[in-house]
């Protein structure tokens, strides 16, 4: 049987406020179930092309469609169809400061789950048994100016997997994070890979591409998909990587000798 | 950081220090007081009906009976009397200082007079109907601020958003303040944030023309931040199916405590307005 397609862009382009250029011509299939990562400089369109995937704004041309229907802003209006998307699809945007818009972290997390009329015994199973796994049982009732950048991803993390969306997408989930809570999410991450959820992921850091991806589209200053394939075969690209701001020559000195090469940034991650 | 104009530096210190205390005052919403044990809707209305009467009784001592009620509902609700006295009497002057000055004079308030003096040509006569009227009035002003302080320290800010529902407002008005006060904090940080930046480059030697083009500059760049953070959050809240409704996971619920309370402070009143109100 053929692998399910969730997401299809065909050509996609998209410019702000019909003058700068975020998005020209992308075109992308991705998989039910798979892991998809999108890398590529600062400014490069990478948030732009998830805002895409997540109904929050409309390209100026091409197509994108979820399970076969085309995703349109007058799709938007009706009520029974933006509900199934914004069930389907959860996004975990890059700044945490924007998706912790509530009083506390309690009312935060249960906002998604209550907008979408989900039954309240449910859901308070679901805030209990992700504030366990989360370790954040203590925030709760904390407001969100009060966390650090790490409780803060972690609870907009939480704020988007209490709804238990089919498709994850995530800005630069490990930007600014230290290794500990890094390692908290790539864990999550993977957890929910395994029970089958489709797992998108934009991000500039190379560490953790190979354990999040199964796809790895490389993305241009020309805001255009220069490069994909399985995570080993682009990150051995070091030319492609090199021309996309991605890597950078590395020169340090050995005893007298000095010596130069590509750094990836994943060289010192074991 | 100014040169010959510290008003700006004292002004943007003041504002922080200020909201870092809300902030602070959060810790005496946490702990485990009687007030704070009480449902936030029930002290709401019990506060409001002590500000009521307050407003009406003309006894001063029922008036400081009042007061020491605030002060030992304060001590109850495991509140320094230090931090409270301070807290209440920051604003206290502030509300009544202009009325009450005039007040003593026996142009506003005729009677016996209890002390004269001249200010240039001008013969100033203070009454003991004036100091009796002046001295209602601050205390009056001591009770309301009083027990405003206390239901504003003793719970927390998410509590009172909720509390504005009994009288019914509008869900979405309630969330919009409560996003207000959210983000202030956020853009608190940036304005220190942004201080600390121009100081550690400019240091002191900044001239004022130019610091108050900085400054000017400054707030230019925070109304573009919260313009920008405006169009991202609402798109946050699309993204997790925000329709234009609000709803709550736990609604309150009131316990025997609530009710004891609230029949202790209905007797008192009768009470306190039987003994104060007098024509």
């Amino acid at each position: 049987m053929a692998e399910e397609t969730v997401f299809r862009l065909e050509d996609v382009y998209f410019s702000y406020l019909g003058r700068y250029p975020a998005l020209c011509g992308i075109s992308l299939d991705i998989k039910r179930g798979e892991k998809i990562s999108v890398i590529g400089a600062n400014g490069c369109g990478k948030s732009s092309l998830l805002h895409i995937l997540d109904g929050l704004i409309f390209p100026d041309s091409g197509k994108i469609s979820l399970c076969s229907k085309e995703l349109k802003e007058d799709a938007f209006e009706d009520m029974a169809f933006s509900s199934d998307f914004r069930k389907k699809v959860g996004f975990v945007f890059q700044n945490s400061e924007v998706q912790l818009f509530c009083p506390t972290v309690k009312e935060d997390i249960v906002f998604g789950p209550l907008q979408m009329g989900k039954v309240k015994t449910e859901i308070k199973r679901r805030l209990d048994e992700l504030a366990f796994v989360l370790n954040i049982e203590e925030l709760l009732e904390r407001s969100p100016h009060q966390l650090s950048i790490g409780e803060k991803r972690k609870v907009a993390i939480a704020s988007v997997l209490i709804i238990d969306p089919e498709v994850i997408i995530m800005d630069e989930p490990t930007a600014g994070l230290d290794p500990l809570t890094t390692r908290h999410i790539i864990d999550l991450l993977t957890e929910a890979s395994r029970s089958g959820k489709t797992i998108i992921t934009a991000t500039h850091d190379l560490h953790i591409v190979e354990e999040i991806s199964d796809t790895v589209y490389v993305v241009s200053r020309e805001k255009k998909i220069v490069g994909s394939g399985s995570p080993e075969r682009i990150l051995a690209d070091t030319q492609l990587l090199k021309e996309n701001n991605l890597v950078h020559i590395h020169s340090h000195k050995h005893r007298d000798a000095t010596h130069a090469h590509p750094h990836l940034h994943i060289d010192h991650h074991h | 950081m100014f040169k010959n104009n510290n008003f700006i530096e004292r002004s943007i210190k003041g504002a922080l220090i200020f909201l870092k205390q809300a902030v602070f005052a959060d810790e005496y919403a946490l702990k485990k007081g009687f007030l704070q044990s009480l449902d936030p809707r029930i002290k709401a209305a019990t506060f409001f009906l002590f500000i009521l009467q307050a407003l009406f009784i003309k006894n001063l001592f029922v008036l400081s009976c009042l007061y020491l009620l605030s002060l030992s509902l304060a001590c109850f609700s495991r509140i320094s009397p230090g931090f409270f006295i301070w807290r209440t009497w920051v604003f206290i002057p502030l509300f009544s200082l202009f009325i009450a000055i005039p007040a003593l004079f026996s142009n506003f308030s005729p009677g016996e007079t209890m002390v004269s003096f001249k200010v240039g040509a001008l013969s100033l006569f203070i009454t003991r109907q004036g100091i009796a009227g002046a001295l209602l009035f601050v205390v009056r002003v001591a009770v309301s601020v009083s027990f405003t302080v206390l239901l504003s320290i003793t719970t927390r800010h998410f509590e009172l958003l909720r509390v504005l529902r009994i009288f019914k407002i509008p869900q979405i008005f309630v969330m919009t303040l409560g996003m207000c006060y959210r983000y202030v904090f956020l853009f608190v940080e940036i304005i220190e944030n942004t201080y600390l930046a121009i100081k550690s480059r400019a240091g002191t030697n900044i001239h004022y023309k130019k610091g108050q083009r900085i400054v000017a500059w400054n707030i230019a760049y925070l109304w573009q931040r919260s313009y920008k953070l405006n169009e991202e959050v609402y798109k946050a809240m699309l993204s997790r199916g925000y329709k234009g409704d609000t709803f709550m996971l736990d609604e309150l619920k009131f316990k025997a405590r609530d009710w004891f309370w609230l029949v202790f402070v209905l007797s008192i009143s009768v009470i306190f307005l039987a003994t104060g109100v007098k024509i």
